[in-house]
């Protein structure tokens, strides 16, 4: 693998972020690391590759079709990229089923952590819920009492 | 081994103590204070690395931000679990006998609890000081409303808060007309707002035949806005211009305006909340000298038999948190001050056979049992944003319903269902690993889940009982040889019929405004208590307090009215130990007042001796 296209393809694919608020957040590569280390090479190599045609494709009915049989619904890739998403949105890694682990194997990198600090900061889910992370990047003084921000999803 | 005496030793570096080290100190006492915990914050690189700890831990609870210190070891919220009869729980700091368990915490770090208070600073009302006589329930204080009205001035001034007036005059609460709060008031939230035009002209029929009409009235808060202009009376002396507390140490650049971090309750990032590190660093500026030791845990206050007066204060100081290594130390001063939080002066006192005259010692032991209900509405409200509650219901505080029921405060909370279902973390848990979502439908569902998320805290008067106590025993000790905190505790039927009572108005309010009820509360949770066959889980609100009441009477209680011991002529017990009730508010300004009182009264005394 060289560079991260295949992991920002499955990345915007499943996070609905596009590739710039991706990058922005600075996290590509501690969190490709981290998904790598848990997936092991076969399994990192068949994400990226279908990260690849993702990346490829426009958003769209094709890309759902694409992910929920690929990915979701695939037993080793399922646990994984549902973890990817969590980790997006939180900074922080959801450890693998038990029947995952049975199958693939135990790894040292798959325990529940919060990635760095960060990983806490640009969790998705702060913008996504029209807010900031609790404990940094404040919106200013007042700023509550303002009608909340309209949904910007494009 | 005995070193320099001073005019006070205090023992304990949050609020309390540094308020009465600061008072003496403007008086050119020579204070030392005694602190059991490590640095804290003082530096800032600490609080940064407070601020970080916080960001990384993954279950953030109040706690979170503060280095584990078993030299000094505090209670999480996280070591509470079922007590089953006649088996104490142990597993964490508190050794807990039930029936309930005791579901606060503080913290021991230099600047003590107030590092993750909240920031509510509300005043009791004049009912709360009588509802011995006005309800046959509780205690009647030694003092009254309008006794304690210049000290609230006083308090407010000191801690910084962000006030309105016309909108707390309720209950009976007054201002003097020529005061007032220090700084303009907190801006409500959208969401407060929005329950205010929702409930306009609302009435709500008790059953005990009271109607109430609703109002939202906004919070004073521990937090900076923008200070008043003008000069105000505070006390009865006129005060220059209130000058707002930045940061302390290299932080003081930051710590103006509160500029919403909404993460006040563990630790505000940029001290726009009070903090006591504030109090501490104003303490350090006064003519008169303070010195603080940190790291030392005082073990034992020693007396003389014949005369009770105290005679020196032994205490243990380490060197390296968590490593079971210590020196023994001694010191010696006029005047001794316990302000190490009501749970730690009782444990403190007992250890030392101190106080026993009243029997009170310990005793009384009180919190506000926190129950949430909470729900969705019907369109988006705007949560995490802001200070965690900038308004709430106050109707309910006080009534002629008090004879059978608690009264309750109705807080509006900002943070959606954060604190009530672990929000917006366990959202995405759900939709991912549940729902199967993903990208942008995942995106547009989680803005819709979290963006209609209500919440309100109920907030319940608990009466004072002697059995809800602190007591000590050989056989709990912590690391360094100290006993632990014994905690007997019970919610009792009143202030459960108080919670009942608060569920069915909370419900009123869903039912007008359109709000899905989404409360649930589950049986094996260690709080879950019932009452009328209905049943809720209770929260702890660190709000302990109780444990050594002020009197008029060396019988019936521990100190007098300036917390000065009835038995040890020359030994203070201040913080909110010394409140005979707890009624509604946030206890915290109340024992500001309370202590400042303490301190005047202490300077006599050593104006007396000197
Ligand atoms: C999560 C939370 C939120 C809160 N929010 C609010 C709010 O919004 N409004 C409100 O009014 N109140 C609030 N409170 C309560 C408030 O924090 C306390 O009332 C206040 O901190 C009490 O101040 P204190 O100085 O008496 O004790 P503390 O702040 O607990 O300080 C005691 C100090 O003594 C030290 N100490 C302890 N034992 C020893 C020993 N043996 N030797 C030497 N030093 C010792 C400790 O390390 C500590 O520094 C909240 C509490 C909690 C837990
Ligand atoms: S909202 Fe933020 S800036 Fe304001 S007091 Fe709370 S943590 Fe501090």
């Amino acid at each position: 693998m060289g560079d991260a296209e295949g992991f920002l393809g499955l990345s915007v694919a499943l996070t609905g972020y596009d590739r710039a608020s991706l990058w922005s957040t600075g996290c590509v590569p501690a969190y490709r690391k981290q998904l790598d280390a848990v997936a092991g090479p076969a399994l990192a190599d068949r994400l990226d590759h279908i990260g690849g045609m993702l990346g490829a494709l426009p958003p769209g009915p094709a890309v759902d079709a694409l992910i929920r049989e690929e990915v979701l619904s695939d037993a080793d890739l399922g646990p994984l990229a549902r973890s990817l998403i969590q980790l997006w949105y939180l900074g922080q890694w959801t450890p693998m089923p038990q029947d995952w682990i049975d199958r693939n194997g135990a790894k040292r990198e798959d325990t529940a952590r919060i990635v760095s600090t960060r990983a806490y900061r640009e969790g998705l889910v702060w913008d996504a819920i029209g807010a900031h992370p609790m404990g940094a990047k404040p919106q200013g003084f007042g700023a509550w009492a303002e009608e909340p921000p309209s949904e910007t999803v494009r | 081994m005995s070193e320099m005496h001073y005019d006070a030793v205090i023992v304990g570096a949050g609020i309390s103590g540094a308020l009465i080290a600061k008072q003496l100190a403007a008086k050119g006492r020579n204070v030392l204070i005694l602190e059991a915990g490590a640095d804290g914050g003082a530096e800032a690189s600490t609080y940064r690395s407070y601020v970080d700890a916080y960001h990384l831990t993954e279950v953030k609870v109040p706690n979170s931000p503060y280095p584990a210190n078993p030299s000094a070891p505090s209670p999480s919220v996280l070591d509470v679990g079922p007590i089953a009869p006649g088996r104490p729980d142990t597993a964490g700091y508190f050794v807990q006998n039930g029936p309930n368990p005791f579901r606060s915490n503080y913290t021991r770090v230099t600047g003590g609890t107030m590092m993750h208070w909240l920031g509510t600073c509300l005043r009791m009302q004049p009912n709360d000081f009588r509802t011995r006589s006005a309800y046959g329930q509780g205690v009647d204080w030694p003092l009254s409303y309008d006794d304690l009205a210049p000290w609230y001035e006083r308090a407010e001034w000191e801690i910084g808060v962000s006030g309105d007036k016309s909108e707390n005059e309720f209950g009976g609460i007054h201002f003097s007309k020529d005061y007032d709060f220090p700084m303009e008031p907190i801006p409500k939230s959208f969401s407060d707002r929005w329950f205010e035009e929702g409930v306009r002209g609302m009435e709500v029929a008790l059953p005990n035949g009271e109607t109430k009409t609703l109002s939202v009235s906004t919070t004073p808060q521990g937090r900076n806005s923008t200070p008043r202009k003008g000069s105000y009376k505070v006390g009865g002396e006129k005060q220059p211009p209130y000058g707002a507390a930045g940061a302390t140490g290299a932080y003081a650049f930051q710590g103006q305006r509160c500029e919403g971090n909404s993460s006040c309750v563990p630790i505000c990032p940029i001290q726009a909340k009070y903090n006591a590190l504030k109090t501490l660093s104003q303490a350090l500026r006064q003519k008169g000298r303070v010195e603080i030791r940190s790291q030392s845990v005082v073990s034992k206050i020693e007396t003389d038999g014949a005369t009770g007066r105290v005679t020196g204060v032994v205490y243990k100081r380490y060197e390296f948190p968590g490593a079971p290594a210590w020196e023994m130390k001694r010191v010696t001063a006029d005047a001794y001050v316990l302000a190490t939080n009501a749970i730690e002066n009782a444990k403190l006192a007992l250890a030392s056979g101190l106080c026993p005259t009243s029997g009170q010692l310990g005793r009384n032991l009180m919190d506000h049992p926190y129950v949430m209900v909470w729900g969705r509405a019907p369109r988006p409200v705007g949560p995490f944003r802001g200070p965690g509650s900038t308004a709430s219901f106050p109707d309910f505080r006080d009534g002629g319903f008090r004879t059978k029921k608690a009264a309750v405060r109705l807080e509006l909370a900002n943070w959606g269902w954060n604190f009530a279902a672990n929000a917006p973390y366990s959202d995405v848990a759900r939709l991912v690993e549940g729902e199967y979502l993903f990208g942008p439908e995942l995106r547009a569902r989680l803005r819709d889940e979290v963006q209609h998320q209500v919440r309100i805290g109920i907030m319940p008067e608990q009466l004072p009982s002697a059995l809800n106590r602190v007591s000590v025993n050989p056989a709990y000790r912590d690391s360094l040889g100290e006993p632990r905190p014994v905690l007997d505790y019970a919610v009792d039927a009143y202030s459960r019929a108080g919670v009942l009572q608060g569920m069915d108005i909370c419900q009123q309010i869903f039912q007008r405004l359109g709000i899905e009820n989404r409360s649930t509360y589950d049986p094996n949770d260690p709080g879950y208590v019932s009452e009328a066959g209905r049943g809720f889980v209770y929260f702890g609100a660190g709000h302990n307090a109780g444990t050594h009441r002020i009197g008029a009477s060396r019988h019936d209680s521990v100190t007098d009215l300036d917390g000065r011991s009835w038995d040890h002529d020359n030994l203070w017990l201040v913080g909110c130990g010394a409140m005979p009730t707890i009624a509604t508010s946030n206890p915290t300004l109340t024992m500001t007042a309370l202590v400042l009182k303490a301190a005047a009264g202490l300077e006599r005394a050593l104006e007396g001796k000197s």
